[in-house]
């Protein structure tokens, strides 16, 4: 059943990360933009089951790392996504009052956005990767949360009505 | 768990830990299939990325002026349709033109240097997502780039070449925290490190901790062996802020880079070096005043007739 699923998100996945590299990386976004993908997967991962949202996670991970803009070791993206997507469907999983309203969803995913780049910059620090300094890294980190903020809602009712596509739950908005 | 049981899932979990740490290991030892499963996706995205680059370049700059067209009224809606039509071509003019300009001063700056360059678009701007600072050109291997070259805006240093596919490059820019540029002052030849800071500004740390930096400094590259990854005397930018800590082993002062960054369209790549040392000749001149005319109309009041 698993199996099934994720191979019919596969393409969906690539499409995303296309998209994020063809066509949301042309824009220089102020406060460092958004990540399209990243969006994406923790919205996923919020509807899912702990072992889908693993999976969704590590996916989403070794396309990030195969990122032209991703500056740690291969890996890296995938080891954070894969541990992020696992621990927000573990909280959220089965509580209504996140997945019942899309406020919840949101705020889920534009939180879960910016524990994902803390825990990106501290692994990153653990692996000798540089990020420049802390005002820079302030202003990317707030900047990518208002932009989260922002394309969450317009994109949640696309993103849950694959999910509910894909995986046959009720978790279109 | 919930479906298929908690051992199931726990043994999945950590299976995907076990990979993600595994692909980590491999990374950090530098083993080539990694390295060639990137060179395959940038392979596959860079089509993209140019159709993308070719399509938003108009879009994105006109998204600033439709907002100030004028209320939509059915008579006027053709003659506006029209009006904006015209108003891309004329962006799309501007944006040809201001590539040219770039192009040009590029041209001149290699020139006075006596640098062999190769010109390139950038397709696509790196995501901040890893907090990094990159951009992609839309000339690879199959153009004579390799690994390591200098990479030239109009002002100066843009950065290095980082990676090399068939029909694309990876530009790690200056500004990029990872990046490092071995500088010396003009003029005074004092010597130090230049390191990007995620923004326009850098830092330099001079590895002579008698020496002294002032505000205005122009700062030049230093050239590495064989010219890679740096031709000597591109310059970088000046220094704006001088730290003076006194517990510092070293001073230390924040640099302006000459190239702004985020307005990068056209680059170049030096292929090749200088065949003798540029010294200061690229210091950038500093604007003159133009001394501007006047004239002094003096009015004298004429003495009113009285009658």
């Amino acid at each position: 059943m698993i199996t099934r699923q994720i191979s019919i998100a596969t393409p969906i996945f690539l499409l995303i990360f296309v998209i994020q590299e063809a066509v949301i990386s042309q824009f220089r976004l102020p406060g460092g933009g958004f990540s399209i993908l990243l969006i994406f997967a923790l919205t996923w991962a919020v509807l899912s089951q702990p072992e889908v949202a693993a999976v969704i996670g590590f996916s989403a991970g070794i396309l990030m790392d195969l990122s032209q803009s991703a500056s740690g070791p291969f890996g890296q993206w995938t080891l954070i996504m894969l541990l992020a997507g696992y621990a927000i469907s573990y909280i959220g999983y089965g509580d209504d009052n996140i997945h019942a309203n899309a406020i919840g969803i949101v705020f889920f995913v534009v939180v879960a956005n910016f524990f994902v780049e803390i825990a990106y910059l501290v692994t990153g620090a653990l692996l000798g990767v540089s990020t420049g300094s802390i005002g820079q890294i302030v202003i990317t980190l707030i900047g990518m949360s208002v932009w989260a903020l922002l394309v969450s809602p317009i994109m949640l009712p696309l993103f849950t009505r694959l999910h509910s596509l894909i995986f046959d739950s009720r978790s279109a908005l | 768990m919930r479906n298929g049981g908690e051992g199931r899932a726990r043994l999945l979990l950590v299976i995907l830990i076990v990979t993600s740490l595994f692909l980590i290991t491999l990374d950090l030892r530098g083993v080539k299939v990694i390295e060639g499963f990137k060179q395959g996706t940038q392979t596959v995205l860079s089509p993209f990325q140019r159709a993308g680059a070719v399509v938003l370049n108009p879009v994105k700059d006109f998204f600033s002026d439709v907002t100030h067209l004028g209320r939509t009224r059915s008579q006027i809606e053709k003659l506006e349709a029209e009006n904006a039509n015209l108003k891309v071509k004329l962006l799309n003019r501007k944006n040809a033109d201001a590539q040219l300009k770039q192009l040009k001063d590029i041209l001149d700056l290699a020139g006075t240097a006596g640098y062999k360059v190769l010109n390139a678009k950038v397709i696509s701007h790196g995501s901040s997502q890893s907090f990094s600072q990159t951009i992609t050109i839309d000339s690879g291997s199959n153009a004579g780039i390799k690994k390591n070259m200098t990479v030239l805006s109009q002002f100066g240093l843009a950065g290095v070449v980082k990676d090399v596919y068939p029909n694309s490059a990876l530009i790690q820019l200056a500004s990029d925290p990872a990046f490092k540029v071995g500088a010396r002052i003009a003029g005074s030849q004092q010597i130090g490190i230049l390191s990007g800071n995620g923004n326009r500004s850098g830092s330099l740390q001079l590895l002579d901790n008698s020496t002294t930096v002032k505000v205005g400094d122009v700062l030049l590259a230093r050239g590495s062996v064989a010219n890679r990854p740096f031709v000597p005397g591109v310059p970088l930018g000046y220094v704006s802020q001088v730290s003076n800590s006194a517990g510092a082993v070293a001073q230390t002062a924040v640099v302006r880079y000459y190239t702004n960054f985020s307005t990068l369209g056209v680059v170049a790549v030096v292929v090749s070096g200088p065949t003798s040392e540029p010294g200061d000749s690229l210091v950038p001149q500093k604007p003159r005043v133009t001394p501007i005319p006047t004239v002094t109309v003096t009015v004298t009041p004429t003495p009113a007739a009285s009658n």
